[in-house]
Parts: structure tokens; C-alpha cells; sequence
């Protein structure tokens, strides 16, 4: 095989990877203290004590609340084969009642080969349900309800989380309650007869330390000795990688991504970036891919956007700042046009345009959401009346005046005198 | 699980379709349209049949050679995973063209969906089911789509069907027409979804959770074969969300730099030379103003006929004395048409140059914009124009001064004595008077616009022109209760055609209040269309 294809299939390789939440977080499931041990335990014990119960899982986005769940489902059903069901819902689409049942009806239905109907009304789902419950509770089988985005359940009256939790209270069900949300006050949200049916159990997932760090970076991009590649290939590939992880400006460029965002989301995305960029003929990776990964997924949209903006839109966002240090209540359009003349009586340039050119750039402006209309009610008024505010700062505005590579030195004198 | 069929429009019939009789000319026609439209497979999820190669590519989008490798090495080998891609710039930077072009290049299926033609969610859904169940709307099936679908759940259920079944075809093709590969074959077994215009979803109902839920699409679906792709105009700082949602790549298309402007509009054009030339005149100032694409084209391309006025041939390639002397024609128009930016030539300025009718319009003809005429453009009658200026006058004058204004005599003798005021004073009106302009029309109740209107038709000269024929008949108090009689009438036409918008009522009075939304000059337009002074009754110091 060349050198190329081996590449591209090691890309390939490390790219599914990423894209395999279950593969990543399988590594944090051999420590007996981990997150994935105490929720194995809770839901084994559950199912084979014959008890009900319930859970929340709790973190940010991105560290692994979904796959530690599914990797403790997947090995449940290769122990319990038979006495597990598993119901997922998810807060984006089931968070209304009605559609809520249909689908836990339509889930079971297609579990235990039954034929589901898309007529049944709400009040035949509802009965469905409880009879379900009652039948599987008669077989000591244990449904699992997994309810992703809980926080969006727990919105408006909270009735498909009371009818579970409710459900779970009789004798002859056996249920478990999972539900998943990155509020860490989820279970706040609850109300009072709701939350009395609920056990406060928690488990908090948080984003890993350095040495977790470290290991995750290992266990992801490292090849498989005993895959198809070659011995050489695989060889050659992980001495460079690991020689990468001792460089020190690879420390500091992994401690740069986790300063601002340290969940493992988002160490994933610029893994991915870096993997994508791999040098194919040489079929390594490399330290500028790392560096080169790093720049991509931190943006300043701000400055860009100000890089992308003309002449005569940096005057308007000039004038609109000069406007704000005088304190002036009326922030409109029509304002900014007195101002603006008002700098070229001072300063006269070739740059004084007319007024309808103005309200282009203006219009420009909002588009690419630099100023913003400052209430959302207005829309009788037409667009020179309405107020506007800044939706960037000032220093943003300093920096990329100074980067901004044709900037006229009237609004540098004007910045500069500002302050 | 029940048959479903697919939903039944209910199509009224029209008179004109239910009395035409079916002949056979007619029937032999829809025959032919309908085995015209054959059904679709899934080479048809790929744009066209030729397709290019990476060089051809690069140079179709000139400066566009980092952000287009940075696609494809993000898209990565056939059939790799691929995270979420978000694709953002600013307006016309070639976001949608360029990343269809890429997928023409790769030959990989698609489906496009755009957010403006698909303006609520479940139009969205069901044209993407549309074009992943290989359904087209014809007379057929009566224009309907494949399923209906409105809710997000019901979505993701049929949608993870439709993908599984999509994926299965492409696999199953793949493993048999190994042998032979044609041009217009499909590659790989994945399947990419694409959202163009992404910042319209922001206004969709705002309590929804129609944006993280698209964001989150990827992680609830699971499936490795597919592939998301966003394309907005807004960075994704702009899309806020309370508990927020799952973050996709960036990729940012930057606006092109004067430089890159240059290039591409000396691309295809017949006389590199002299265009050359021509862009050093023109391009500097206007990119002072927006270095938008379309915009600047919109606005260089009458100068150039200009330009190219003084040449009897265009293919000649000009010297320094020639550059100077065509760069001396052309200043003038630059600096008109710098005031006239981004006005797109309207029908009649372009009939008139057709024609070369020059005799109608006086002075220099603006390049490119149709004068403004002194005279209103459209019709309206008596009623709503003397109701357009009452709503102009109540909202541009303060309340405390309609006593003065409009009084019996119609407000002819408001030459009252006026006190001489120090100068300190008359600035501090001045300065008042042009915030209140500046702060823009005022809201007023009904009762105040009525009593105006009542007050400027009263002494108002009626002169029978060609406006009420059905009036002449009757004297001046008929004409003055049947003026009356459909006020509301056309206050409530003017309200939805946007001249006087209605605003919200006030929670102590609870009375609706308006607020005029016409310019001075189209005030000044119907006022002189009605010989009424107009100006007497403006609120000046």
C-alpha cells in the first residue's frame, strides 16, 4: 500500500474516532470511583433488586453525560439481556405532553413487536403506558426512561415528569428515570410534587484534569498496533505523536484551547481540525497541524468583521462612539448623519457622502451585527428613527481601527483623542 | 404500524379549470409533461453531470483558494466522518457557491435546503424529506409533499427512515456497479445536509427551540454517515441560546479586499487592458464606500459604457495620453454616481434610453437612476391624500399647537403677533425643533387625526377634476359627507399599505394610537398634487 492511501486511512481512522463520542469517553469507564462505575451500579442494582429509582446527570455540554450512559447501557444489556427495555426522549422534541406519550407508545410498541398506531389518541397512550408499566413490572423487567435536555421538561407544567414519577410510585412497576441536562439546577426546576417523588441522586460529570488530558490525547490519536497498518507505519506514527506530547509548545498550546473551554467537546474539535490537515505525503502529524488547529478554532468575529468593513462604515461606527462619550440620549441614525457632518466641517475630506449612500452602510452595518437596534418593538418606526447601540467595545474598536489597513488618520486622530 | 398515505390537498376548483373540457389536444399534452418527469434517483442528489477538477475549481472563485482547500480537507476522504461545519461571512463573499461547487467537484449526494425559501420549520422538514425520499411535486400527486411533518419529532423519526434507506441504496450501489463508473455516479455512501441562509432561523418563533435543536441534529440522529453543514451571514457569537447547544466548526469567508475586487472584475473580459485602466479610475472611490460584490458591479458597469464613449473601438489598448484624457470624461459621472450608489436601474430610465427619447427629461440625464419627479407616481384619492397629510401634520407638530394652527379659518390667519424672542432662546428652540425632527414622527389618537382632517377639508377648494366622476353630481355638502362617510375606510387602506402605521395602545388612555410613516418629500408631493400649503402649517420657530 503507498504511503498516501496508509495515510488517508489512518485519517480516516483517527477521524471516526472523534466522531465516536463512546470510543472517547470509554477510556474514563475503568476507575472504579468514575461516573460510569457509580451509574453501572445504580441502575444494575435497580434492575436486579427489582426497585425503582431515579437519577440526574449533570454537567456541561460536552463531557460525556450521553456516552458514559451509553456505554453503561451497552454492557447492561450484555448482562441483563432480557430484563431491560430502555424509552429515550429528548428534550428538543418531546417536550410537549402529547408528543411526549406518542413516542414513549411508539418506542415500546416497536420494542415488543407491536403494532403502533399514529391514530391513537392522547388518553389511549396515557393507558398504554400504565399498562406497560404494570406488565413489564409482572415480568421483572425494568423500563428505562432516558430524558435528555431534562431542564426542558421541566418546563411549563411538568406533566409527563409528574406521570412518571407518579407511575413509579406503585408496587408492580419497575422503572428508572435517567435525566440528563448541563443545568447544574435542574432539579430546581422541579415543583414541590414533583420533586418529593424524586431521589436527589446526582452525579456531576465535569471536564477532565491535565493528567486525564493526557491520557484522553493518548488513548485517541495513538494507531492501534494490532491493526491492518503496517508495523512500521503504526511505529513511526506514535514516536512522533509522543515526541509531540513532551514539546513544550504543544503544553502550551493544549493549556491555550483549555483556558477558555476545557470540556472535551471542544478539545475534539480541534483534534479534528488538526487530524484534517495531515500532511498526506509524509503520513504524520506534526506540530504546525497543532498550531495551525489552534488558530482556526479561536476567532475574534468581532475584528474580522471589522476587517471586512468599508470606509465609510467605520466613520458611521466612529461617529456612533464619539456619540456615546458625549452622553447624548438620542442614538439614531439621523443623529449620527449630524455628527458625522459635524466632523467634516472640522476635518473636510473626500469623504463626505451623501445621505441615502450613508444609510447603506448603515444598513450594511446591521447586517453584520456590529450595531444593533436597542428594542425589538419598534418596527413602526422607520430605520433613521430607531435608536441603536454598539454591539462592540471599545478597545475592539481601537484594535481594529489600527489593523485596519487603509484607515483614514481622521479617525485615528479622532480615537486617539478620545482616549 | 398503519399505512400512511400522503396528505390530500384540498384544491378548490376554479371556474376557468372546471369548465374547460378535457380535449385531446390537452390530454395528449399532460401526457407528455407527465412522462417527462421521470422519477427521481439518487444521482440526481449530485449537481450535474460534468464534473471538474481542483484546478478548474480554485480558478472559478479567484481568493477563494484557502477557504476552498480548508473545505475539502475539513470534508475529508470518502466516506470519513465529518463534525458539523459552520460556514459564515458576509453577504455575496460566494458562501453557497462555493460550497456547492465543492460538492459538484467531489461528486458526493446532498441536500440543500434554504432557510429563506423554507420559512417556518415545516416547510423546512418537508422539503428535505422531499429530497431524501426522491419525491418531486407534480400534478401527480397533486403538489404535495412525501409526508407531512411539523413537528421535530415526528422529523427526526422520518428523517433517520429516509437516511437509513438512502444510505442502504448508495451502499447496495456501490457494491454492484463496481465495474463500471460513470461521470455522473455518486461517490461514497455518505450523505450531507446543508442549511444556507441560517441567521433567518433566528426569527422563527422565538420561543421555539428550533435553533439548538438544528444545532444539536448531528448528536441526537447518531449517524456517522451523514454530514452537517451551516451557512449563515452572522458569525456564531450572534446565535444566542440560553442553555445553549452543541458547537459546530467555524469557517469564515472573508469580504474581498480592493485588490481581490480587481481580479475578479478583470476576469472575462474582452479588453483586459482598457477595463485595467478603467478600474483605476473608478474602483478606488467606490470601494471607499462597500466592497460588496454585487454592489459595486451594479454601480461600475453603466460607467463603463461611459468610459467607452470617447473610444471608437473598444479593442484598442490605450496609451498614457489616452488613459488621461478618458480618466478627465469620466470624473464627473464618478462623483454623480458616487451619490447614487447601489441604485438599480428602474424599467422606465431604461425604456426611455432605448428609445432616445431625450426630449421629455431636462438637464443631465443621472446614470443609471430615474429622476425624481416632481409629481406623484401612483394614484390616490382625494380622501386618503388630504388624510395622508392630516397623519403627516399631527405626527410632525406637538399636540399644543393644533389650537393655534387650525382654527375656524382652516388655519389661514395664523399670522399671529410673535413676541420677539432673544437669541439665546431662538437657538434653544432651534436645537429643540431639530431634535424633534431628528427623534422622527410622533404617535397621535384618532380623535386628534380626525379633527385635523375635519379642520383641513372644511376650507379645503374642491376642484372637479378627473378624480370623483361619480361626485359632480352633487353639491359641496355632499361632496363633504361623502368625503366623510368613508374616512375610516381609508385610513384603514392607508394602515395597510404602510403609509400610517398603527402602534400599541396606551395602557392608561387605551385608546390606539398612529404614526405617520411618509418622507417630507412625499408629503410635499400629495400637498402639491392638492394645491395645499402645506407649509403653512409645519411647526418651524
Amino acid at each position: 500500500m503507498g504511503l498516501e492511501s496508509l495515510a488517508e486511512q489512518a485519517e480516516i481512522l483517527l477521524r471516526s474516532r472523534l466522531c465516536n463520542p463512546n470510543f472517547i469517553f470509554s477510556i474514563f469507564s475503568s476507575s472504579p470511583d468514575s461516573n460510569y462505575s457509580k451509574l453501572k451500579y445504580m441502575i444494575s442494582s435497580s434492575v436486579t433488586e427489582a426497585c425503582n429509582n431515579s437519577v440526574l446527570l449533570l454537567g456541561p455540554r460536552g463531557c460525556g453525560k450521553v456516552a458514559v450512559l451509553e456505554l453503561v447501557l451497552e454492557d447492561l444489556l450484555k448482562e441483563y439481556p432480557d430484563m431491560i427495555s430502555v424509552i429515550k426522549l429528548n428534550g428538543f422534541l418531546h417536550s410537549d405532553h402529547n408528543c411526549a406519550l406518542k413516542e414513549i407508545s411508539r418506542q415500546l410498541c416497536l420494542e415488543h413487536q407491536l403494532l403502533f398506531s399514529k391514530m391513537a389518541t392522547f388518553d389511549d397512550n396515557a393507558q398504554f403506558m400504565v399498562s406497560m408499566l404494570r406488565e413489564c413490572g409482572l415480568a421483572h423487567k425494568t423500563i428505562l426512561f432516558i430524558l435528555d435536555e431534562f431542564d426542558l421538561f421541566a418546563q411549563g407544567k411538568q406533566l409527563l415528569l409528574y406521570s412518571l414519577l407518579d407511575a413509579m410510585q406503585s408496587v408492580t412497576s419497575q422503572a428508572v428515570v435517567i435525566g440528563i441536562s448541563c443545568r447544574l439546577d435542574a432539579d430546581q426546576l422541579l415543583e414541590k410534587r414533583v420533586r418529593s417523588r424524586f431521589s436527589h441522586r446526582k452525579l456531576l460529570f465535569l471536564p477532565p484534569s491535565r493528567e486525564g488530558l493526557q491520557r484522553l490525547l493518548e488513548h485517541i490519536l495513538l494507531l492501534p498496533t494490532n491493526s491492518s497498518f503496517p508495523h512500521e507505519y503504526v511505529a513511526a506514527f506514535n514516536d512522533k505523536l509522543l515526541k509531540i506530547f513532551t514539546d513544550v509548545k504543544f503544553k502550551e498550546t493544549v493549556d491555550n484551547l483549555s483556558y477558555c473551554d476545557s470540556t472535551v467537546n471542544h478539545l475534539l474539535r480541534f483534534l479534528f481540525s488538526a487530524v484534517s490537515h495531515m500532511d498526506l505525503k509524509s503520513g504524520l502529524l506534526s506540530l504546525e497541524n497543532f498550531k495551525g488547529a489552534l488558530s482556526t478554532i479561536q476567532r475574534q468575529p468581532k475584528l474580522e468583521a471589522l476587517k471586512d468593513c468599508s470606509v465609510l462604515e467605520l466613520y458611521i461606527l466612529v461617529c456612533m462612539k464619539r456619540l456615546e462619550a458625549k452622553e447624548q440620549e438620542l442614538r439614531n441614525f439621523n443623529s449620527i448623519m449630524k455628527e458625522y457632518k459635524s466632523i467634516h466641517d472640522t476635518f473636510p475630506t473626500s469623504d463626505y457622502y451623501a445621505r441615502n449612500v450613508c444609510l447603506r452602510a448603515f444598513e450594511h452595518l446591521l447586517q453584520r451585527e456590529l450595531i444593533s437596534f436597542e428594542d425589538n418593538r419598534g418596527h413602526g418606526q422607520s430605520t433613521e428613527f430607531r435608536p441603536v447601540k454598539l454591539l462592540i467595545s471599545w478597545p475592539e474598536l481601537y484594535q481594529g481601527l489600527k489593523s485596519y489597513h487603509s484607515c483614514p488618520l481622521i479617525l485615528h486622530k479622532i480615537m486617539d483623542r478620545e482616549g | 404500524m398503519g399505512k400512511e398515505q400522503s396528505p390530500q390537498v384540498n384544491r378548490r376548483t376554479t371556474r376557468s379549470s372546471s369548465s374547460t373540457t378535457p380535449n385531446s389536444k390537452a390530454t395528449g399534452e399532460g401526457s407528455k409533461i407527465i412522462s417527462n418527469t421521470k422519477s427521481l434517483t439518487v444521482n440526481d442528489l449530485v449537481l450535474s453531470d460534468e464534473s471538474i477538477n481542483l484546478e478548474e475549481l480554485i480558478n472559478s472563485f479567484p481568493h477563494r483558494r484557502m477557504q476552498i482547500l480548508e473545505l475539502i480537507k475539513l470534508l475529508g476522504p470518502l466516506n470519513s466522518p465529518m463534525i458539523p461545519l459552520f460556514v459564515y461571512g458576509g453577504a455575496s463573499t460566494g458562501k453557497t457557491s462555493t460550497v456547492l461547487e465543492i460538492f459538484k467537484h467531489l461528486n458526493r449526494p446532498f441536500i440543500y435546503s434554504s432557510c429563506v425559501t423554507c420559512y417556518n420549520p415545516r416547510i423546512l422538514f418537508e422539503s428535505i424529506l422531499n429530497q431524501l425520499l426522491l419525491h418531486r411535486k407534480n400534478e401527480s400527486n397533486g403538489y404535495s409533499s412525501a409526508k407531512r411533518c411539523e413537528k421535530p419529532s415526528d422529523f427526526v423519526n422520518l428523517l433517520r427512515d429516509a437516511l437509513s434507506t438512502l444510505i442502504d441504496s448508495l451502499k447496495g450501489d456501490l457494491g454492484k456497479s463496481n465495474s463500471k463508473k460513470s461521470a455522473s455516479q455518486v461517490n461514497g455512501k455518505m450523505i450531507y445536509l446543508i442549511f444556507d441562509n441560517l441567521e433567518h432561523v433566528r426569527e422563527w418563533d422565538k420561543s421555539s427551540n428550533m435553533l439548538p435543536f438544528l444545532f444539536n441534529l448531528y448528536d441526537i440522529l447518531k449517524m456517522p454517515e451523514v454530514g452537517v453543514i451551516f451557512i449563515s451571514k452572522t458569525s456564531l457569537d450572534t446565535y444566542h441560546s440560553d442553555t445553549g447547544y452543541v458547537e459546530p466548526f467555524p469557517v469564515y469567508f472573508p469580504d474581498y479586499t480592493e485588490g481581490d475586487l480587481r481580479q475578479i472584475f478583470l476576469k472575462n473580459q474582452s479588453n483586459p487592458k482598457l477595463y485595467s485602466s478603467f478600474l483605476d479610475a473608478v474602483l478606488g472611490p467606490f470601494c471607499r464606500i462597500t466592497r460588496r460584490v454585487d454592489d459595486v458591479t451594479n454601480a461600475i458597469s453603466p460607467l463603463y459604457k461611459k468610459y467607452c464613449e470617447l473610444l471608437d473601438d473598444t479593442g484598442v489598448i490605450p496609451n498614457k495620453d489616452m488613459k488621461s484624457e478618458l480618466y478627465r470624461h469620466i470624473n464627473p459621472y464618478i462623483s454623480q454616481s458616487l451619490k447614487e450608489t447601489f441604485h438599480v436601474p428602474s424599467q422606465p430610465t431604461l425604456e426611455a434610453s432605448a428609445s432616445k427619447d431625450k426630449t421629455k427629461r431636462k438637464g443631465i440625464t443621472k446614470l443609471g437612476v430615474s429622476e425624481s419627479f416632481d409629481k406623484m407616481d401612483f394614484h390616490m384619492s382625494t380622501c386618503a391624500k388630504y388624510l395622508l397629510i392630516s397623519a403627516f401634520l399631527a405626527s410632525r407638530n406637538p399636540a399644543t399647537l393644533d389650537a393655534s394652527l387650525f382654527d375656524s379659518t382652516g388655519g389661514a390667519g395664523n399670522q399671529k403677533r410673535k413676541r420677539k424672542s432673544s437669541g439665546k432662546s431662538m437657538e434653544q428652540k432651534e436645537s429643540k425643533e431639530q431634535e424633534l425632527l431628528m427623534k422622527g414622527p410622533g404617535t397621535f389618537p384618532l380623535e386628534r387625526l380626525l379633527a385635523i382632517f375635519q379642520c383641513i377639508t372644511s376650507v379645503a377648494e374642491y376642484s372637479p377634476d378627473d378624480e370623483d366622476p361619480q361626485i359632480d353630481g352633487q353639491g359641496a355638502d355632499g361632496w363633504d359627507s361623502g368625503l366623510m362617510s368613508d374616512v375610516l375606510l381609508q385610513l384603514s387602506s392607508l394602515c395597510s399599505s404602510n403609509f400610517i402605521t398603527k402602534g400599541g395602545s396606551c395602557p392608561l388612555e387605551g385608546a390606539i394610537r398612529y404614526r405617520s410613516a411618509v418622507s417630507e418629500d412625499m408629503a410635499l408631493k400629495v400637498a402639491r398634487s392638492l394645491k395645499f400649503p402645506l407649509s403653512k402649517y409645519l411647526y418651524r420657530t
